[in-house]
């Protein structure tokens, strides 16, 4: 099964690094290219939500410092990309630290309230002050080469998912993190830190975030609040790894994929609709609440782990449901 | 400048009060449900929408509808309650996430569902308030009063203190306090959590639903003003500390106040960014909010 998993990801990893020698059109490497940055962004959004329990409303806030960063370093300090896209990461990362000081010691409410506070102050700040370009944006030096982009961008979040794969399956850090999701006092009683691996697990979900933002400035050229640091980013981010599935790597993957082709075609076909795929968005995170909690990919694992393991079925369901059964009052109080 | 202050303060206290009803109530459903509803200000638009249309077909005066919007928005909410808490008492996944969620997706859809019938126009219902003004002058200083500003304040208090009534003096409010402090123990004492939870977050999306009406007539409406508002209560609402109501007003006031400070002292378009780094100072010095109160 695991072996099995892991030839199907190297198949998939070899056909897209192939893909442009074989295929010329800029307009699929393009549209791939960008379906790649929003697996990254969602698996990303997942580290503090989905394994850590904290929910992040303000995701796009660090992906536009990311991109403002590059676009400011490239731009006015005349820094080379090389040079200027690790302190985008650093700056989504430093973003992360100083909103997560003051907001990560208390409960997950306060938490969603301010980052999606932080999301709107950064765009009002990049609104009124001059060095971003204000309300008009900012244009970069444009290095069109669609190759160069596609295989950036699929090599970062290619180390993105590895990276992200090794500290949260392999490593304790993930069951760490687990723990606080499960239930952040009984960690604290096994003697974990609760407050320092939260921050650290929102500045590993902030920094890549900023990296990608700044390959994105790189690649599409023109960056502006309402694009870049609107809600937008947020709300899909939202939407994927609730549909996809919190709490695992191939969840908010496959949601990533499938809101971002779903966007595609409507984008294409659907264009005089745009407010539709508000609506959208928002009914498909409601409907996936209620009727699959576990995503898509969390409601697949376990049937087909019910259907080869029917002696064990109500076993692996009815622990995190006693947990949480556990947990809730506490939360009430 | 300092003969601007007392207008500044005015305009501040006029304009927070209004701010209080509509925190009181989100505060309140915090306390009950323990989740926060994103969605806050798409109520406050749709109220203000509602009155517009009213006002538009009918002709009559805004104020004269507030009580059909509570009834008609008490009933909306009355209605998606049940939704909310069955999902917060899910046992899959983590409910309480899943409730945050779920409000956050009922916020985007709403403001998409506002922004496709309603259009980016902004526009203000007309009352007759509107007009009037009258002048006070306090040694010697003069200071502007708008009626319609006066009549928000006076619904204001009328709201809260119709609010504390049905808290403090009756069966109902002691069983929403009770559930405010523990819902199981409640629910053994005979409270019936379900439905007094319906009754509240119903009265909290009626009273919203009218204080959008409200500003509506004081400042503008428009598909995308909720996004402000929603900011606004929780910035009420943290700076009170979390399900602690009688700070509410104060909280509320201040934010009137610095909003109009910066009206007038400053460059308005910063206020949103005076809100945050008050916002943040809060939570950095004091989580439980300006009085140490909040869960």
């Amino acid at each position: 099964m695991k072996n099995r998993g892991a030839t199907i990801l190297a198949i998939i990893g070899a056909a897209l690094l192939i893909l442009p020698l074989v295929m010329h059109d800029t307009f699929v490497l393009r549209v791939l290219t960008e379906g790649i940055m929003w697996i990254g962004l969602a698996i990303a959004f997942d580290v503090i939500a989905g394994y850590t329990g904290y929910l992040n409303f303000g995701h796009g806030a660090f992906f536009g410092i990311g991109a403002y960063t590059i676009g400011i370093l490239m731009m006015q300090a005349n820094l080379p990309f090389w040079a200027a896209l690790p302190l985008g990461g650093v700056a989504a990362g430093i973003t992360a630290l100083i909103a997560g000081i003051p907001t990560l010691r208390l409960k997950g409410a306060y938490f969603a309230i301010a980052t999606w506070a932080l999301s709107r102050a950064i765009q009002q700040l990049a609104l009124n002050v001059e060095f971003t370009g204000g309300p008009d944006g900012m244009r970069l030096e444009a290095f069109l080469n669609p190759q160069f982009f596609y295989y950036l961008m699929l090599i970062t979040v290619g180390v993105i998912f590895a990276t992200l794969w090794y500290l949260l399956e392999r490593a304790p850090f993930g069951l760490k993190l687990k723990a606080i999701r499960e239930d952040e006092e009984g960690a604290k009683a096994l003697g974990l830190n609760p407050t320092k691996l939260k921050m650290q697990s929102f500045i590993l979900s902030a920094l890549p975030t900023g990296i990608l933002g700044g390959i994105y400035a790189y690649w599409i050229t023109f960056i502006d609040p309402s694009s870049t640091l609107g809600d937008l980013v947020s709300d899909q981010a939202v939407v994927m790894v609730v549909f996809g599935g919190m709490g695992t790597l191939f969840g908010p993957a496959l949601g990533a994929i499938l809101i971002f082709a779903f966007k595609t075609l409507f984008w294409a076909y659907l264009s005089d609709f745009q407010l539709l795929y508000l609506i959208i968005l928002g009914a498909l995170i409601a409907i996936s609440v209620i009727f699959i909690p576990n995503g898509l990919w969390g409601t697949m694992v376990k049937r087909k782990a019910g259907a080869t393991r029917p002696e064990q079925k109500a076993e692996p369901a009815s622990e995190p449901a006693a947990l949480s059964a556990v947990a809730a009052p506490e939360e009430g109080n | 400048m300092m003969e601007l202050l007392p207008q500044a303060l005015t305009d501040g206290i006029l304009l927070g009060g209004i701010y209080i009803t509509i925190a009181i109530a989100f505060s309140l459903t915090y306390g009950v449900m323990h989740v926060i509803d994103f969605a806050v200000g798409e109520w406050i638009m749709f109220g203000a929408f509602t009155g517009y249309y009213l006002n538009k077909w009918t002709g009559l005066d805004p104020f004269l509808f507030l009580p059909v919007i509570f009834v008609l928005y008490f009933g909306v909410g009355y209605v998606i309650q049940p939704v909310i808490h069955r999902v917060l008492s899910g046992t899959k996944g983590n409910p309480f996430l899943m409730g945050l969620v779920f409000t956050f997706g009922l916020a985007i859809m709403f403001r998409g569902l506002a922004l496709t019938a309603f259009g980016f126009y902004s526009n203000s219902i007309p009352s007759a308030f509107s007009e009037g003004s009258f002048n006070l002058e306090p040694l010697g200083l003069t200071v502007t009063i708008p009626t319609v500003r006066l009549v928000g304040l006076g619904y204001a208090v009328a709201i809260t203190l119709i609010l504390h009534y049905l808290l403090k003096k009756t069966n109902f409010g002691l069983g929403v306090r009770a559930l405010a402090q523990h819902k199981d123990a409640a629910g053994l004492m005979g409270v019936n959590s379900k439905r007094t939870g319906s009754y509240v977050y119903g009265i909290y999306v009626g009273i919203s639903a009218m204080t959008g009406v409200l500003l509506g007539c004081i400042l503008s409406i428009g598909a995308q003003m909720g996004n402000e508002y929603t900011i606004f209560a929780f910035f009420v609402v943290v700076l009170a500390g979390m399900g602690y109501l009688a700070g509410v007003p104060w909280a509320a006031l201040l934010l009137g106040l610095v909003q109009s400070i910066f009206m007038i002292y400053f460059n308005p378009s910063h206020t949103l960014l005076a809100v945050f780094a008050i916002l943040y100072i809060i939570l950095l010095i004091s989580p439980r909010g300006l009085f140490g109160k909040g869960v």
